[in-house]
């Protein structure tokens, strides 16, 4: 016994140490049988965090994200439309203003600083003419 | 070959990932009796490796999802076996009972075993017999590290690198630890074996 090759020989033959094969077949069985035991016997606060974990840490859900984005990119779409037909309605009707303004000179009815009686100080000064004593009507 | 075995692993754990029960079936039938085979020659108990054997199947079942495939599949269901095992041994403790002449009926057909033992010579049949039977007992009084190591490699046949990944150690200490564990059994089979054959 001083080889140490004969222990190495005689632990080689130890890999025979198997039962036999019907032993695997009816393994797999149990296994079967302990599996559904434990799923039944699973409380159910366990299975609910099984499932988040899967949920969360599991394979990704591609299918399933997909009809989240596809929603999100709709809202977004929606509220933009929403927003850019409130701005164009708002500049709209400042752009009518400031036409007017522009042009004080071609309109009768525009009258000129110093022949203006009010006290209060105008809001919009353009050439140093004031065009507008009001706020105007839209907001954002 | 291996690299034929490691992709049809590969394919029968994304199945099993899919959640197709069938293809983890597969992959126990495969194992199990590898497995069978080094819980075993730890345990040296038959009802405690079946015990443990369910467990180690259970718990990679349970696991197979975070399976990345950074080690072969082999490699990860032999270190939950041997990690399981140890930690069953550890609990254990020495309150057991040998039962490893319960199973071993298949051995005394094996044809490498029918030439070791020379049936012609029933002196030496029961000399073998009984030189196992203290080998097994041998194998007990080494530590539970050890005793993975000597499975893994003498009884395996794994190469030192495999043993090395699956017990996530160098393959230095795999080496000292067969080197240490070959003398520990050499000393303990001396006694007998220098009695000479009856």
């Amino acid at each position: 016994m001083d080889d140490p090759n004969e222990i190495s020989r005689l632990l080689r033959l130890k890999k025979y140490e198997q039962p036999a094969p019907e032993y695997f077949e009816r393994f797999l069985q149990d296994f079967h049988r302990r599996q559904r035991s434990e799923f039944l016997h699973q409380p159910l606060w366990r299975i609910a965090v099984d499932r988040a974990n899967s949920f969360f840490f599991g394979q990704p859900k591609w299918d399933l994200y997909s009809y989240g984005a596809a929603t999100a990119a709709a809202l977004v779409l929606f509220f933009g439309i929403l927003n850019f037909d409130s701005r164009n309605q708002g500049q709209g009707g400042q752009g009518g203003q400031i036409a007017g303004a522009d042009k004080p000179a071609a309109s009768e009815n525009v009258r000129t600083a110093a022949s203006d009686t009010r006290t209060e100080q105008p809001r919009y000064v353009i050439d140093t003419r004031p065009v507008s004593y009001h706020e105007p009507p839209f907001s954002f | 070959m291996e690299e034929d075995s490691r992709k049809a692993d590969n394919e029968l754990i994304a199945r099993t990932q899919a959640g197709d029960p069938a293809a983890f079936d597969d992959l126990v039938r495969k194992y199990s009796s590898r497995l069978y085979s080094l819980v075993y020659n730890m345990t040296s108990n038959h009802e405690d490796t079946n015990d443990l054997l369910q467990d180690i199947f259970a718990k990679a079942y349970r696991s197979i999802k975070g399976f990345r495939g950074k080690s072969s599949f082999y490699t990860w269901i032999h270190s939950i076996g041997v990690n399981m095992t140890i930690n069953f041994l550890k609990k254990r403790g020495r309150h057991f009972q040998l039962s490893l002449n319960d199973v071993d009926a298949n051995i005394e057909n094996d044809k490498e075993f029918i030439e070791s033992t020379s049936i012609t010579n029933p002196v030496r049949e029961a000399d073998l017999k009984e030189l196992q039977q203290r080998l097994n007992e041998a194998m007990m009084k080494l530590s539970h590290e050890h005793r993975a190591v000597v499975t893994m490699f003498d009884i395996e046949g794994m190469p030192h690198a495999e043993i090395s990944k699956i017990l996530n150690i160098s393959e230095g200490t795999v080496r000292s630890r067969l080197f240490y564990a070959h003398r520990q059994l050499q000393n303990y089979l001396q006694e007998f074996h220098s009695r000479g054959p009856s």
